[in-house]
């Protein structure tokens, strides 16, 4: 298995464990119980406006075997995180950690995912935060910053290059490039 | 009362209204907050997406800076809570993740020791403070508005392990809005979600969503709509008038706020303390109403 340059701080083990954690959450996705009830796509607000999105027929691939499918689709990305199936699924399957798990799957094996999450990424990166502090626009149009309001300062992680070296190498151990 | 105050990204980027009104009326109430020194993002909802190890790692680290403090956590982002609620389940339930994610937190000079209690902020006013007490301080009563509550997904649900509220019927938000002078009630689309996660894949549907919330509020009566999340208040609020544009409905319009603008307003404090002048949805004329000041 390739892994990235930023691995080489990671402990070999964390690497071992991450993997271990993936092969255990898709164990969890224990999508056999599903009756295919159909209370998931009926209280998914998602599915009522969207065409093609359902969370009875992603699970049902799921048990079918079509991981890769699902890995490179974009339905996985799309899920308000309601957590309304989670709550009603009657065999306690939760279509939502289904998703979850689909999604940490695709990003660590290298399928496309929504280019919102790299921003996010090198948000927390640089500052710690997934967006750092912004002037605001007020009702009259005219703009505010935390300083203008009398907010105090905002301190991010105090040795950043420690934060950022432990963030890389927890999301980059063990990702096919 | 004294805990640690945790902003996560939302708040301290652009929620300022939310912040200010915190900062005025929690301690008017009693409750002392405390901020927090190298606090970070939560890991929800970008790296829970894209990393377990990373979302529960940046949940910890936090955590971990508020057992160092020596007070009880308390985020003001129903995302954060319910972030912290889920890592420390799996941090009890997973020794291994303990350790790998202590491993690392060593590298930052924290350590995580399943010390940190986690408080939502409608528990804080509900439980602790009290309906009573908010009563009690309330000098400008809201002239009886109706109001409707969204308390929000993830302040509900999963109820395996959030129990700030019962998950069908939540009631603590609706009697703090009583406790304000104001009415609320319940109404069929009460805990629906905002949609605002679904704006990374979809900007339509994520919208339709909001919008469908706000069309049940406005035909049932309500003058507007009443939460404690950031995420929720950014999108009925903040996104209201493009959800006007997505529906095609310029009538759609329903005063938004925070719960703790509120409440600062029935303590008599002035809107400008409270951020209000930052809330997009809001007229004067709403505000007149609150205040029970004649318009014409």
């Amino acid at each position: 298995m390739n892994k990235s340059t930023s691995t080489s701080e990671m402990d070999e083990r964390e690497v071992e464990f991450i993997a271990f954690m993936l092969q255990r959450s898709i164990s969890e996705m224990a999508t056999e119980v599903c009756d295919q009830c159909g209370v998931c796509p009926s209280v998914c607000p998602v599915s009522r406006h969207m065409d093609g999105f359902n969370p009875r027929l992603l699970v049902a691939k799921v048990s079918l075997g079509k991981i890769e499918e699902l890995l490179r689709s974009k339905e996985i990305w799309t899920c308000t995180s309601c957590l309304k199936c989670k709550e009603r699924c009657p065999e306690d399957i939760s279509p939502f950690d289904v998703i979850l798990i689909l999604r940490n799957l695709a990003y660590r094996a290298g399928y496309n995912y929504p280019e919102a999450y790299d921003d996010f990424i090198t948000g927390v990166r640089e500052t710690g935060f997934i967006s750092a502090s912004q002037s605001i626009r007020m009702h009259d149009g005219s703009k505010v910053n935390r300083e203008d309001l009398g907010l105090p300062t905002v301190s991010g992680p105090q040795d950043m290059t420690v934060f950022r070296d432990i963030i890389d190498g927890i999301i980059k151990a063990g990702i096919r490039k | 009362m004294k805990y640690a105050l945790f902003l996560g990204c939302t708040i301290q980027s652009e929620e300022f209204g939310y912040e200010a009104s915190v900062r005025e009326v929690l301690p008017a109430l009693g409750v002392e907050l405390l901020d927090m020194k190298g606090a970070s993002c939560c890991g929800f909802p970008a790296f829970s997406s894209i990393s377990k190890l990373g979302w529960h790692y940046l949940s910890a680290r936090n955590m971990a800076i508020a057992e160092e403090m020596g007070f009880d956590l308390l985020p003001l982002c129903n995302g954060c809570h319910l972030s912290f609620i889920e890592t420390i389940h799996y941090m009890e339930t997973d020794p291994d993740l303990k350790e790998i994610i202590n491993s690392n937190l060593e590298k930052e000079g924290l350590s995580y020791n399943s010390k940190c209690r986690v408080v939502h902020l409608l528990e804080v006013l509900h439980d602790n403070v009290k309906p009573a007490k908010i009563r009690s301080s309330v000098t400008h009563p809201l002239n009886g508005i109706k109001l409707a509550t969204h308390t929000g997904c993830h302040a509900l649900r999963p109820s395996s392990l959030q129990k700030i509220d019962d998950p069908e019927q939540p009631q603590k938000l609706d009697e703090l809005i009583r406790a304000l002078g104001a009415e609320t009630f319940d109404y069929p689309e009460k805990n629906d979600c905002c949609g605002s996660q679904l704006s990374v894949a979809s900007g339509v549907s994520t919208l339709k969503i909001a919008g469908e919330k706000l069309n049940a509020v406005k035909s049932y009566g309500f003058e507007g709509l009443v939460t404690t999340c950031p995420f929720c208040f950014k999108m009925f609020d903040g996104r209201q008038r493009a959800i006007r544009g997505v529906l095609k409905d310029r009538s759609l319009q329903v005063p938004v706020f925070y719960y703790t603008q509120l409440l600062g307003l029935a303590m008599g404090l002035k809107p400008e303390r409270l951020g209000l002048q930052l809330n997009q949805s809001l007229d004067d004329e709403i505000i007149m109403k609150i205040r029970g000041e004649q318009n014409d």
